[in-house]
């Protein structure tokens, strides 16, 4: 059954596993957003460098657009979430706050992530939060191109051999620590599935991805690690590392130094 | 002989207006004077990324955080449209991409004096868009009646893109021009950061000789004086408007002359910043340029060598 | 490990369609590893803003071209009016003698849009 917004608001329950929901998804690509944008003018080559700014923009885009549903639900705005809040309110895998390092670890993480969030959103076009289900649809366009883009470089770097190869297996071992954090759906996953909010749990998510990722490891020739185990901690819960602290500060010293003013 | 006659031919064509391309012949000053000036060009569109990127992480709106990324792209998308103008014409001579790159980091092409200054306050990066890119763009729109076909066709399409460059850079100063006493403290300082660095910007009153050429060849229409005071004429009576200053009390409009009178920046020393790059960013920012090209050469061969492993 | 430090990517050259009632317009080139590499970045490179429903990179080598020196690939000198409209405008005053009025493609196209009828312009009663 589809729900608006005016709806869920009468649930508390309801209401309370959507914007987890929903935070989860905007605190992803607000964080990979913004580690993406740290690349600008800095990527292998000029070129790669106005594409893969591209994608910066489209994660933070999508951000917004699940800040502004959190928003309509009752949260405070969408600036407001993104910049004043602090770590233990943020729900992003841990993966997605860990700084970029090399290219080859930024390609890793980003495809990893984006085969992820395509699962994911397949679990959401029958959302019973209808804008979400909408709006899904229009993400899941613009996340074509990027997945096209991850899964040329993540294959055509593994297959390359030499320092290339060297540097994607490093990459893939440092990435595969956190990669199972992706997947939790934090405290109130059984509400979530109660409701219809997502059609899928984080075991089948789980599944889903490696099913459809071990044949991109084979296909670029790389060993599949085996299924990732469940990180120590988990940013769905609000537990994070030091580095969320560091881009929170970061992202936050301009209109920190004055919140009340208009920037 | 027949070099003097191409020669003749050459410049009967420049006087009757056509566009040069890249495939034909033309003499030697001239493509070198180009190429040079393209060169420079597109390397400070690739610098330029760079005082403005310290605040894409930093910008204090949502809305201010995706613009300022497009604003950035932009600007090294400028860059790789003149580089590829750049790479055609130094084809020739045997040089290519990677050539231009490290004639830079080498310090062996010089960029724009402004993109060697510090940027340490959010209020830089919207008196970079909007004055700076302001002076930029009067230099680009003069050029758009290069006689290098390649050039004026790239130029139509970055003056397009300018053009939401000026908005974005005057969005942020009105924001701060009409905000708190402290934010518009932040932008004066800004304006009073820039100020010398915008005039230098133009280059030398005096015509040189390699600007003569540039403009008995068509390549530029005008001179550095004369894009300088369309700079003046439009931007001062704005900066005034907001109720700013601006760090030079000579600075005023001489009615008999009709030209702005202004003092003259320290030549030497923005010079010296220039040629050595030794400005208070310069080797920060070129260290970060070797980053991307140098530290990265392996992704570059890497791919390329996965292309042959294919083809084979 | 042996390092060849010459990395140079192939010049690819841009194509867009804008719709698929348009052709494809080439826009400017690209430097690319390879054809797919060159695809995904001409996209970000030339559409950032513009619309599009096409892209083609084509190696820079593929393409052959006239040359701007020889102004004599394009001469077209003497008179071609009997080849364009412009060459027919005596039609007018000659229809005019039989109160009808010359026919241009254009009513053509804008007419097909509308509903048939007796004649043009004629009510019939």
């Amino acid at each position: 059954m589809m729900q608006t917004a005016e709806q869920i608001v009468q649930e508390p329950r309801l209401r309370h596993a959507l914007t987890e929901l929903l935070y989860q998804l905007a605190d992803d690509e607000l964080c990979l957003g913004h580690r993406d944008s740290e690349w600008l003018g800095l990527a292998p080559d000029i070129e790669g460098d106005v594409a893969f700014s591209s994608i910066a923009q489209d994660e933070v885009g999508h951000a917004v657009f699940y800040l502004e549903r959190l928003h309509e639900l009752g949260e405070a705005k969408p600036d407001q979430l993104a910049f004043f809040r602090g770590p233990g309110e943020r729900r992003n895998a841990i993966l997605l706050e860990q700084p970029n390092g090399d290219w080859a670890r930024t390609i890793v993480r980003h495809f990893l992530y984006d085969i992820f969030d395509d699962i994911r959103m397949e679990a959401l076009l029958q959302s019973s939060f209808h804008s979400l289900a909408q709006g899904v649809v229009k993400i899941r366009r613009e996340e074509h191109y990027h997945l096209l883009h991850h899964k040329m470089w993540f294959t055509r770097l593994a297959q390359a051999g030499g320092e290339a190869r060297q540097r994607m297996e490093q990459a893939v071992s440092e990435v595969w620590m956190e990669v199972g954090g992706l997947f939790s759906l934090g405290e109130v996953e059984e509400e979530m599935l109660h409701y219809g909010l997502i059609a899928c749990g984080s075991e089948g998510l789980a599944q889903r991805w490696a099913e459809r990722m071990r044949p991109l490891f084979d296909e670029a020739g790389l060993n599949w690690p085996g299924m990732p185990v469940k990180p120590k901690r988990d940013g769905r819960k609000g537990e994070h590392t030091k580095d969320l602290e560091r881009l929170i500060q970061t992202m936050s010293e301009v209109v920190g130094s004055d919140p009340d003013a208009q920037w | 002989m027949i070099t003097d006659q191409r020669h003749e031919q050459f410049m009967e064509r420049i006087q009757r207006g056509e566009k040069i391309e890249a495939t034909d012949w033309m003499p030697d000053e001239y493509r070198k004077l180009l190429l040079k000036l393209i060169h420079m060009h597109a390397v400070s569109e690739i610098m330029g990324a760079f005082p403005e990127k310290e605040w894409v992480p930093k910008a204090p709106t949502l809305k201010r955080k995706l613009a300022i990324m497009a604003k950035v792209q932009d600007e090294v998308g400028h860059g790789q449209l003149l580089l590829r103008v750049a790479e055609d014409l130094a084809a020739p001579l045997g040089k290519t991409r990677e050539d231009l790159m490290e004639d830079l980091i080498e310090g062996r092409v010089k960029f724009h004096n402004v993109f060697h200054m510090e940027s340490p306050t959010w209020a830089d990066a919207g008196v970079i868009g909007w004055l700076v890119d302001g002076a930029a763009i009067i230099n680009q729109a003069a050029l758009l009646s290069t006689s290098y076909g390649p050039y004026a066709r790239v130029l139509k399409r970055i003056c397009a893109e300018e053009s939401f460059h000026m908005q974005h850079g005057e969005n942020i100063i009105l924001a701060l021009a009409g905000g708190s006493k402290e934010q518009r403290r932040m932008l004066q300082e800004a304006v009073n950061r820039w100020w010398e660095s915008l005039i230098f910007f133009f280059g030398p009153v005096e015509v040189t000789d390699a600007a003569r050429r540039m403009i008995d060849y068509r390549i530029r229409t005008k001179t550095n004086e004369e894009l300088r005071q369309q700079f003046l004429k439009k931007y001062v009576p704005r900066i005034h408007s907001l109720g700013l200053t601006i760090p030079d009390p000579n600075l005023r409009y001489d009615e008999e002359s009709e030209k702005w009178i202004f003092t003259e920046p320290d030549w030497k020393k923005f010079g010296e910043i220039v040629r050595y790059n030794q400005g208070p960013k310069s080797q920060e920012r070129l260290k970060l340029r070797r980053f991307a090209h140098e530290d990265q050469r392996w992704v570059r061969e890497a791919m390329v060598r996965s292309q042959k492993m294919q083809v084979v | 490990m042996e390092r060849d430090h010459r990395v140079e990517y192939d010049v690819f050259e841009v194509f867009i369609q804008k719709t698929q009632a348009d052709h494809h317009v080439h826009v400017g080139s690209v430097v690319a590893p390879s054809p797919d590499v060159a695809l995904t970045t001409a996209r970000e490179n030339f559409l950032r803003r513009e619309k599009a429903v096409n892209l083609w990179v084509v190696p820079k080598e593929a393409i052959v071209a006239t040359s701007y020196d020889i102004p004599g690939w394009f001469a077209r000198e003497m008179d071609r009016k009997y080849r364009e409209v412009g060459g027919y405008s005596e039609n007018a005053r000659l229809w005019k003698m039989y109160r009808e009025k010359a026919m241009k493609l254009e009513d053509i196209v804008r007419d097909l849009n509308r509903k048939p009828g007796y004649a043009d312009g004629v009510n019939r009663r």
